[in-house]
């Protein structure tokens, strides 16, 4: 087995066996379920809810995407300093293994395996919902919806979480994740400059706009494309299609420039 | 002194950074809005205080069990481990009290804090940053103490911080949603709840942090074994 396939195979296992990784997930769905005012209730409600599948789960992408990612990023931003407080780093860099596979593997295995809870719970809802509506094309959508919106999203959340906190403290690196999360993702772009629903948008806007033909849940909200009144618009072109999968082409760009930046520290460090 | 310098400096840099950070980055949101009204410029610098500085401490807080690498020496110390971790709590706290007083000062003396319209008086206004504080980091250190992982903590703290944020609306539209909404000074629904929901962020910051105590106190065996990593 190759050290890339060995590493990503152990972290996985090991990450996925991880308590936290189930319990915070689920404490959040409770606290979002609690509130009751959000787009679940709806969902299920048949005066509520959207009419067109596609619109139903890409809202529940957006929702769910939203807010685990939070603690998706939290929970691996110990994984790479981890190896070194431990001191089994050392012990790795002396085996034949190359560190850039060895590297690879612990980044895609950690976060697949934390993003286990959230496609488990991305998916029940989907299925739940196309169960009660008889309308099993939902889940085609959910799957599209999971892998162009949801996917990408997490890989740039999971590469600076492994990568950052090698500069910086992971608690320092939690603070300033979720304020960048909300700063770059949901303020309304019209309040302050923000990367938010800019082609570089982890929640996904120009995806959903042009792959989705997604405009919020009631069809009302601009996801991407210029806004009238905001800063930055430049980095707001009119949404097509081959400018969604550009914006995914760019956060899997940064994702690799940032696991990259990590790497070379590492590199830099064990010299 | 000697043991509370030392424990100041075993809390770690991002206790000592995360606070004033917040502070700037709270201020550098409201130099940045494109049409800067006083009541809104007003409100991102309170807003600062309120929403900023709370979760730096809180995150710190949660951080606080898990990484101390001789735990078994903590444990057989004279000193209760319990003891030694809310002395470093009580670093955190104070550390972002200190920030945010003098920031609360500075907002006051250049009448930045009275543009507000809900801001309090300069005394009972300091609950604007020391409920939040309290109570999210009570919150934190609780579920480091049950989870006894930084990591998932941490995420906890952060989770419940962003839903208030996400869901502003709809946390507020019940009573004990209202009581326990963590920014009633900059986006509070009623301003006639606001005395109370300080009153019971305080509270419940107490209850929580002395829920971690008793818990750590049980089974302090439970501490040597990180969480099942």
């Amino acid at each position: 087995m190759t050290a890339f396939g060995a590493s990503l195979r152990y972290e996985f296992r090991m990450q996925v066996r991880k308590r936290s990784v189930w319990i915070v997930p689920a404490l959040t769905l409770v606290l979002f379920v609690l509130i009751g005012g959000s787009l679940l209730r709806d969902l299920f409600d048949p005066g509520e809810r959207p009419l067109d599948p596609r619109t139903a789960v890409a809202g529940l992408a957006v929702q769910l995407h939203a807010l685990l990612s939070i603690g998706f990023g939290c929970l691996l931003a110990d994984r790479l300093v981890r190896d070194d407080r431990l001191g089994v780093a050392p012990v790795l860099d002396a085996t034949p293994a190359s560190p850039a596979a060895r590297l690879s593997g612990k980044y895609l295995g950690a976060a697949a395996a934390t993003a286990v809870p959230i496609a488990v719970a991305y998916f029940g809802f989907a299925a739940a919902y196309a169960i009660d509506t008889g309308r099993p094309v939902a889940m085609a959508w959910a799957t599209a919806a999971f892998g162009v919106v949801i996917v990408p999203g997490l890989l740039l959340v999971a590469a600076f979480a492994l990568a950052v906190p090698m500069i910086m403290p992971a608690p320092l690196f939690r603070v300033l994740f979720v304020g960048y999360w909300l700063w770059g993702n949901l303020v309304p772009p019209e309040t302050m400059p923000t990367l938010s629903r800019t082609l570089f948008h982890p929640l996904g806007g120009y995806p959903l706009d042009a792959l989705f033909d997604f405009h919020g849940i009631d069809g009302e909200d601009t996801w991407a494309g210029p806004i009238a009144g905001a800063t930055w618009n430049v980095l707001r072109p009119a949404p097509t299609p081959a400018l969604a999968w550009l914006s995914i082409a760019l956060l899997l760009t940064v994702s690799a420039a940032a696991l990259a930046g990590g790497h070379a520290l590492r590199v830099r460090r064990i010299r | 002194m000697t043991l509370w310098g030392y424990e100041a400096r075993r809390t770690g840099w991002a206790a000592v950074l995360g606070p004033p950070l917040a502070v700037a980055l709270g201020a550098a949101a409201a130099l940045a809005h494109p049409e800067p009204s006083d009541t809104t410029i007003a409100r991102i610098l309170l807003g600062g205080l309120e929403m900023a500085v709370p979760l730096a401490a809180a995150v710190v807080c949660s951080s606080l069990i898990g990484r101390d690498p001789a735990r078994e020496l903590q444990l057989a110390a004279p000193t209760p481990y319990r003891v030694t971790l809310l002395r470093r709590m009580a670093v955190v706290v104070g550390w972002a009290a200190v920030v945010a007083t003098l920031t609360a000062a500075a907002l006051i003396v250049t009448g930045w804090w009275a543009r507000w319209p809900q801001s309090h008086g300069a005394l009972a206004g300091q609950l604007t940053w020391l409920a939040p504080t309290v109570g999210l980091s009570g919150l934190g250190f609780a579920a480091g103490a049950v989870l006894r992982s930084p990591a998932a903590a941490g995420a906890i703290v952060t989770t419940v911080w962003a839903v208030q944020q996400f869901f502003a609306g709809a946390v507020q539209q019940h009573l004990p949603g209202r009581l326990l909404y963590l920014f009633a000074t900059t986006r509070g629904a009623t301003p006639g709840d606001w005395t109370a929901n300080r009153l019971t962020l305080l509270g419940v910051g107490a209850v929580l942090i002395a829920f971690a105590l008793v818990l750590l106190g049980r089974r302090p065996e439970r501490l040597i074994s990180e969480e099942d990593e």
